[in-house]
């Protein structure tokens, strides 16, 4: 019922207002090499990526790029570690800020980003 | 694949289709600019939607009830406690340091004839559910987000629906208070009843709550409907359908006569919760992105002819956590206001007259719910009854000229405002709304005589001068 509707009011506002999506395309990349090769993640850290982290990146919630998934990484790596880390700690979209892990700092996320972008390899 | 799953994916694709050419509308002010990197080395906070920041000394997050102890014996400056970071008003911002309960978490024990469970304040809603059902025992209650701490959740009574259901801290059977001198209380209505309810629901003003006692059931599954129906004619008939279902309550959409009516009632039905991919955008979240570029006053016909010809939807059971709770990606802010239950109907009209006169750029939908009365002395409940009402703003747009307008109108109806969402009241409204305020703040002044745990916020909900 509900994606009638929805799909219904999408027809007539496209067909009325010409609507289109109301998020903005990613930037282009900018150039980086191997962003956050040098990030490492300890164990005690995987614990607090699986309470935090993993609420939204293991299943996709809400778009988040999974886990290990490649093609989905690859273009926000691409925007480099300085953007990338923005969206961490100010939140982008749909993510949140700091992706509720509280007590992060800089070096967390940073390799919480390889740890996911690596498929939980690193 | 289920006939949900089927008619949400031909939705989205549908969606997909007629949204992807450009936008010809004018999109509001973006408040929360992506540019701002910290100017300093220690990380800023934000709260969830990105409305509430800070620039902290620092954090802390203690393993254990010892090391927050050790800490508070030699930091120094204002202390915050923080959960999921998920309230809108100004709860933690603070220069001083954040204190982070994350770790204080897990199942520590349990009892099966009295159904109670002691959990680490830090653990989240989210994770309480699972734990609970493998010793066979359920919470009474959630709210629609389950992202919140339990600590985080109790301190601003956080409450989900229910004319019979309470607010998840009347819940609360006891609970572990470190205070901001490093000693240890254990509070329960028997050892200290009047330090328990003002504990309950305490702002994190008290001290640190590192472990909480709650009172539970023996699990259970829950059947919820959904349907579309005229809000006026939800109304005339709300109360005698909140007191003949479990949870009842209603989502009125915006610029428009229809409201999204939910029905959750106990069954022994078989399991049946089919799931649209997570990864798949929500179709719902995409339309109200995209309503925000069509004209106010057009907006109403456009929902309402679709309204009118959708069909039924399949109700869905689970257990009860599963159907409690709703995963919200689609970032915002909030405010929520507790009527008396003779006030929520005339208050809510008021609200949707007022957004349709004043043409008002609200795409969420509002939510309108009853919840149960209790006796804790900050609970938005005490006393009695309420209808909650909240309005939402999509979080990347300033909820100001919103919020303004309607905060008034929740004050003419005697409205009590949530803890964690968005609210202008101080010191002076406060203590007229709660009659236990000034108490509070006597056990406030006793536990924390030299004010470590206030921040600017606190202050001005205390009325205390910096």
């Amino acid at each position: 019922m509900r994606s009638f509707v929805v799909a219904s009011i999408a027809l007539a506002c496209a067909l009325q207002f010409g609507c289109g999506k109301a998020e903005s395309p990613p930037a282009p990349p900018s150039a980086s090499s191997a962003p956050f090769a040098d990030a490492v993640i300890t164990e005690p850290g995987k614990q607090r990526w699986a309470r935090t982290c993993a609420m939204c990146h293991v299943r996709g919630e809400g778009g988040a790029p999974k886990i290990g998934d490649a093609a989905a990484w690859e273009p926000r790596l691409a925007l480099g570690e300085a953007v990338l880390l923005d969206h961490a700690v100010n939140g982008f979209n749909n993510m949140p800020p700091l992706g509720y892990c509280m007590d992060c700092e800089r070096e967390d996320l940073r390799a919480y980003i390889r740890f996911m972008a690596t498929g939980g390899g690193a | 694949m289920s006939r949900l799953s089927r008619r949400r994916l031909l939705a989205g694709a549908l969606f997909a289709k007629v949204f992807g050419a450009s936008i010809t509308g004018t999109a509001p002010r973006i408040v929360n600019a992506a540019e701002r990197m910290p100017s300093s080395e220690s990380l800023p906070w934000h709260n969830w939607s990105g409305g509430q920041s800070a620039q902290p000394t620092g954090r802390f997050a203690p393993q254990t009830e010892d090391e927050l102890i050790e800490f508070l014996g030699r930091a120094s400056g204002p202390l915050r406690p923080v959960g999921s970071g998920h309230s809108f008003s100004a709860l933690v911002p603070t220069d001083g340091h954040i204190v982070v309960l994350d770790h204080l978490t897990g199942l520590r024990a349990h009892d099966p004839a009295t159904l109670e469970a002691t959990l680490g304040a830090g653990i989240r809603l989210a994770e309480i559910g699972p734990v609970l059902e493998e010793v066979h025992q359920g919470m009474f209650n959630l709210p629609d987000i389950d992202r919140q701490t339990l600590a985080g959740a109790i301190s601003t009574a956080t409450h989900g629906t229910g004319l019979s259901l309470n607010t998840l801290s009347a819940y609360v059977s006891g609970l572990r208070l470190v205070t901001p001198s490093g000693n240890v209380m254990e509070l329960d209505a028997a050892k200290e009843p009047r330090l328990f309810a003002a504990a309950q629901v305490s702002l994190g003003a008290l001290g640190f709550v590192t472990e909480v006692r709650m009172r539970n059931r023996a699990a259970y599954r829950l059947k919820k409907t959904t349907r579309l129906q005229p809000t006026e004619e939800v109304l005339q008939d709300f109360e005698a359908q909140a007191r003949a279902h479990s949870h009842f309550e209603m989502f009125p959409l915006t610029h428009s006569k229809y409201a999204s009516v939910q029905t959750i009632d106990e069954t022994d039905e078989p399991i049946h919760n089919p799931q649209p991919p997570p990864d798949q955008p929500d179709p719902y979240d995409e339309l109200m992105r995209a309503l925000v570029h069509v004209p106010v006053a057009a907006r109403g016909a456009m929902i309402d002819a679709a309204v009118a010809a959708a069909p039924q939807s399949e109700p869905v059971v689970d257990v009860s956590y599963r159907i409690l709770a709703n995963v919200r990606n689609y970032r915002f802010n909030e405010m929520e206001y507790s009527v008396p239950l003779d006030a929520g109907a005339p208050c809510l009209r008021e609200i949707l007259r007022t957004i349709d006169e004043k043409q008002i750029d609200a795409v969420f939908p509002l939510e309108y719910r009853y919840v149960a009365g209790d006796d804790l002395w900050l609970s938005m409940f005490s006393g009695g009854p309420r209808a909650s009402i909240s309005i939402h703003r999509d979080a990347r747009f300033d909820y100001r000229p919103y919020f303004d307008v309607m905060e008034p109108i929740f004050w003419k109806y005697g409205g009590r405002p949530h803890w964690g969402k968005v609210h202008s009241l101080k010191h002076d409204q406060l203590v007229k709304l709660y009659p236990r305020f000034k108490e509070f703040l006597e056990m406030r002044e006793a536990l924390d005589p030299t004010g470590r745990m206030l921040n600017p916020h606190l202050r001005v909900l205390f009325g205390i001068a910096t």
